[in-house]
């Protein structure tokens, strides 16, 4: 890797030079994006080649590789209910959650995007959340989500006159319960970026409108969203990430219980690697999660930020 | 006067940098002994709360009076936690380490440790004061591999006010699954919407090994891997599917509720008196008990038993205490002698005391802290008494296999498939014994265990 | 903002709202705070109680005495602090290299950046572990910090708060013969205040609340971070919930003070005048 120092260029290049200049600003770039590779390249990459490696093998539970099965690792995923299974709850899990936590953090930022007293207190309350671990919040959310009468939640239930919920104790309740949680704890950062984009939208343009007579609706519809979309675009793709990656929450609430309802990827590859010690199949999870996150990045880039209004 | 901001931090940045060249941590975990100084035990554990405070009281006591040994007692996590970090470097290890009981196999299999028979050996130590049923636990072909130290076994907990008033004679608990049942539907009241219901007990795999013990049944064959390696799953034995049914049937006809997995939740309901009755281990007596304050009384019964069982005994819980055999003899010797010391009565005694755990050591019992503890709550002689009637087979032993971890898991996923009928009992528990098999041939065939 | 000209009435509706939904968010951690200051008895108790009858100050006295919960947010902060720093300075290289340059295989590189958001954590976490064990690293503010000193997300983050900046911006200062690196020294970094802040904190909490890889990598209560507290605490035979929760509450406390410290930075900034330049 060749280093140059960052001078400012000449005005004109070469036109022959093509190749040339695309070489020194590779350099220039290697600058600044150095520090992040290599990073990168020793505490992400090299472990996930390593990941790649083991997945061909049986390991014993000390995580050394012994026995070489080649792909079958892959191929017993292919044909494992319990990884379709797993595939699906996670998916199921990012439906729940993405959609529900910036809808949930767009309606409270706009709520919270008024001039009025005290209203720096209202947006501190809105952000609170991001400083909740998820060991914290699991924590208190276990004890809300008791499925006796005498759980929090199932309490408001009855004062409302409601029949009470087993929350994380049925197959059919323990995925959304999770969710629930999930956009709690995911409106605090969520509000906050989102805030900062609507404080940054140029008031001038909502005069003009206002003037042109356009509703709150049509302002919002047709001039808030479409500004806001590179800040939506960024929560979209980190939330779906970061829903894939969810891990504290499942293994602390439901250990991917009850009957692997809450089984999500990660949870099964933890489950795979550090309790059951198969280190090669839980590899191979790891890289098929791998492979179905970038994919859904890529056409996240390739067809949502095409809408996407930059400046 | 941005600059100055900046330029502040580019130093701070500078100096941090500098910190981590010359590295400012307090240094990897040598275990070189400084010559002439006092020799260090680093003992690694997994006791959290009151139990962590207790344990921590007595390794202070422990250094207080032993100048040539000082303890370095660490918390790792979960035992789970602690046990993946020595998986995956076991040079890092400490010289004492707490294991839960079912990682007796593969502490084993692993290769890491010496047996704490050696020492015991060496020493002319004597067993004999110690409850024969916990030690057999920890055997292996004759030879004890580490000292038994935390140990409980579950009962059942039940509600005296509740019961007088459903007409029930509070000194007489219920002993067979028929009897619970039947006591569980007496004692379930609906009123305005809410039900209280008669029992509940959390989806939990070391209840279910329980069951099976008392019903006489083995875990797995090859006398519950103790005659030679386990190599086959028998939880779907007809008495596995016995407890199943009966666990079910129970919910389904309302006198029992499914809490989930948590204990802490059943903890917390019977606390509450929105169940009558449930089981849990016999350590959590005193936080029942301060929980029931004011409000009702407890009784304690022995771990029911299967309608047609034969009156077996439950396997005991718990973790022991190993030494690891890659340290220098000298620490070996030294975490020896801070076993020994730990389970002398006094300590023993201070221990159940302090956390609710069976006095291993019999001399424990005429400390006059422990007759304190049992004058408040006399209902814990139950427990002691159920370690004592238990009779010495290689049912109530308990199994033995290297992937117990994911077993219980495993079994925990088939009470929940028949719980929430999404199987029946014996569908549930044939697939589950299914892959707990595969599990084990798979773990006999990396390690090497024939 | 034509305030003056809102009714009285819409601004009633406001604030209903605004309080509604403040409750509803606040409500999780209200409840802790009320469990920490309940006996036990009056923690079990039905119907539950959310303001406790008698409040008492024990269970911090317990949860104190249980786990040394101070040296522990020391070393969470020094930890923290330490992390934040380098991820914003990491960040803000390669964000700045992704906004405003042009290069070769820019997209591509993008995209390796992202992908090691997509990499499960728990994967990396024995290699990670023998890669800092090799280096002699274990139990050291280095080994705790490293790792994680950068970030893909933050990138990210602050490359789509570049691109929001005017590209007129760049260009009006290569006119000027400004440096790219005093471009972003002095242009574009103090414009990204906002963002810059967004990401500390959330590096800052983050950080905060690792769990697993602090608790891989330190041997010794003296190198010990905060979240293992919440672990000390807990019990699974025996819960006091009240005690769990009186930690849980002690551990909020700096990250929710930072917050509340750093929110005026955060959603401020963006409104004066430099932005629109």
């Amino acid at each position: 890797m060749q280093r140059e120092e960052p001078k400012s260029e000449p005005g004109s290049q070469a036109k022959s030079g093509v190749k040339a200049k695309g070489a020194k600003e590779l350099a220039h770039a290697l600058v600044y994006l150095g520090p992040s590779l290599i990073l990168f390249l020793i505490f992400v990459f090299y472990p996930m080649v390593k990941t790649v490696y083991l997945s061909f093998y049986l390991t014993n539970p000390g995580g050394d590789p012994v026995v070489w099965k080649g792909i079958q690792a892959y191929l017993t995923l292919l044909g494992s209910s319990s990884f379709r299974n797993s595939v699906v709850v996670s998916f199921l899990f990012v439906l729940y959650t993405v959609p529900g936590t910036i809808l949930a953090s767009l309606l409270l930022a706009v709520l919270a995007n008024v001039k009025l007293r005290g209203i720096g207190v209202y947006r501190t309350l809105y952000s609170l959340t991001i400083g909740v671990s998820v060991a914290s919040a699991a924590t208190i959310w276990m004890l809300l989500f008791s499925p006796a009468d005498n759980g929090m939640l199932n309490y408001f239930l009855h004062l409302v006159g409601l029949p009470k919920i087993g929350w994380l104790v049925t197959t059919r309740s323990a995925l959304p319960s999770l969710a629930l949680m999930t956009v709690w704890m995911g409106v605090g950062f969520n509000f906050i970026v989102l805030m900062g984009g609507l404080q940054s939208l140029p008031e001038e343009i909502f005069e003009s409108a206002r003037i042109d007579g356009a509703g709150r609706w049509k302002q919002f519809r047709h001039i808030t969203v479409p500004l806001l979309s590179p800040t939506l675009f960024f929560l979209l793709v980190v939330d779906t990430i970061a829903a894939f990656q969810s891990f504290g929450q499942f293994n602390i609430l439901t250990l991917g219980g009850p009957d692997h309802s809450t089984n999500v990827i990660v949870y099964s590859i933890y489950r795979e690697a550090f309790f059951n010690s198969r280190f090669g199949p839980a590899s191979a999870q790891a890289v098929v999660l791998f492979v179905i996150i970038l994919i859904l990045t890529l056409l996240q880039f390739g067809v949502v930020e095409r809408k996407v209004h930059y400046q | 006067m941005k600059k100055g901001k900046v330029l502040k931090i580019v130093t701070v940045l500078l100096v941090l940098g500098l910190l981590l060249v010359t590295g400012c941590g307090t240094g990897g975990t040598s275990s070189s002994q400084a010559a002439g100084g006092p020799i260090t035990v680093t003992f690694w554990h997994s006791m959290g709360g009151v139990p962590a405070k207790t344990l921590t009281t007595l390794i202070n006591k422990f250094n207080a009076t032993h100048k040539d040994i000082q303890v370095k007692l660490v918390y790792q996590g979960s035992y789970d936690d602690a046990f993946n970090k020595l998986k995956a470097s076991p040079d890092q290890g400490p010289d004492l380490f707490q294991v839960y009981d079912i990682g007796t196999r593969y502490m084993i299999d692993a290769g890491l440790v010496t047996p704490m028979q050696n020492f015991i050996d060496k020493s002319k130590f004597d067993l004999s004061q110690f409850e024969p049923h916990v030690l057999h636990y920890y055997e292996v072909g004759g030879k004890l591999y580490s000292m038994p130290f935390n140990t409980s076994v579950p009962v059942l907990y039940y509600n005296k006010t509740m019961f007088k008033a459903a007409g029930l004679d509070p000194n007489k608990p219920p002993l067979t699954f028929a009897d619970v049942e039947k006591d569980a539907k007496a004692l379930t009241t609906k009123s305005g919407g809410k039900t209280v219901y008669g029992f509940s007990q959390a989806i939990y795999g070391w209840f279910f090994e329980q069951y099976l013990a008392r019903d006489g049944a083995l875990y797995v064959n090859n006398g519950n891997g103790r005659d030679k390696a386990a190599t086959e799953s028998l939880v779907n034995s007809p008495a596995g599917v016995d407890i199943l049914t009966w666990w079910k049937k129970m919910i389904d006809d309302g006198a029992a509720t499914n809490l989930g997995r948590q204990t802490s939740a059943t903890q917390a309901a019977f606390g509450a008196q929105q169940i009558a009755m449930t089981i849990d281990s016999c350590g959590i007596l005193p936080n029942l008990t301060t929980a029931a304050a004011g409000k009702f009384k407890i009784g304690i019964a022995p771990l029911p038993r299967g309608n047609n069982a034969s009156d077996s005994g439950p396997i005991i819980g718990g973790g022991s205490l190993w030494i690891l055999k890659n340290k220098p003899k000298a620490e070996q010797e030294a975490a020896w002698k801070v076993v020994q010391w730990l389970t002398q009565p006094a300590q023993m005694a201070a221990w159940t005391v302090g956390t609710g755990y069976l006095p291993i050591n019999k001399a424990a019992v005429n400390e006059q802290t422990y007759k304190d503890f049992l004058a408040k709550y006399p209902s814990y002689q139950v427990a002691l008494d159920q370690l004592h009637n238990t009779p010495e087979n290689r049912v109530t032993e308990g199994g033995r296999i290297g992937v117990f971890t994911s077993a219980r898991a495993t079994v925990e996923n088939a009470i929940e498939q028949a719980v929430l009928n999404k199987a029946t009992p014996q569908a549930a528990l044939d697939a589950a014994a299914k892959k707990i098999t595969s599990a084990i041939q798979e773990y006999n065939q990396t390690m090497g265990v024939k | 903002m034509k305030a003056g000209s809102r009714t009285h009435a819409t601004k009633v509706v406001q604030y209903a709202l605004l309080t509604l939904g403040a409750l509803i968010i606040v409500f999780p951690i209200l409840y802790a705070v009320g469990l920490s200051l309940m006996s036990g008895g009056e923690a079990a108790a039905y119907p539950p109680h959310i303001i406790p009858q008698h409040f008492q100050l024990k269970n911090f006295v317990t949860a104190v005495s249980e786990a040394p919960l101070g040296r522990f947010m020391l070393n969470s902060f020094i930890v923290s602090v330490i992390v934040t720093l380098a991820q914003l300075v990491t960040a803000s290289l390669a964000a700045y290299a992704f906004a405003f340059m042009e290069f070769p295989f820019k997209k591509i590189i993008f995209l390796v950046f992202l992908s090691t958001m997509m990499i499960p954590g728990e994967s990396t976490l024995i290699p990670n572990y023998l890669t800092i064990r090799s280096w002699h690293w274990i139990n050291t503010y280095q080994g705790l910090t490293v790792p994680f000193m950068a970030t893909a997300f933050g990138t990210f983050l602050l490359r789509q708060f570049f691109l929001t900046l005017p590209r007129d911006l760049f260009d009006a200062a290569r006119i000027d013969g400004c440096g790219r690196f005093r471009f972003l020294w002095s242009i574009v970094l103090p414009m990204a205040r906002p963002a810059l802040g967004t990401l500390g904190v959330y590096a800052f909490i983050n950080t905060w609340n690792q769990y697993l890889w602090p608790l891989l990598i330190t041997n010794s209560t003296s190198m010990r971070t905060v979240q293992i507290g919440i672990g000390m605490l807990q019990f699974q035979d025996a819960t006091t919930w009240n005690v769990v929760m009186a930690g849980v509450v002690i551990i909020l406390l700096p990250s929710l003070l930072t917050l509340v410290l750093g929110q005026k930075q955060l959603v401020k900034g963006l409104t004066s005048g430099a932005v629109k330049g």
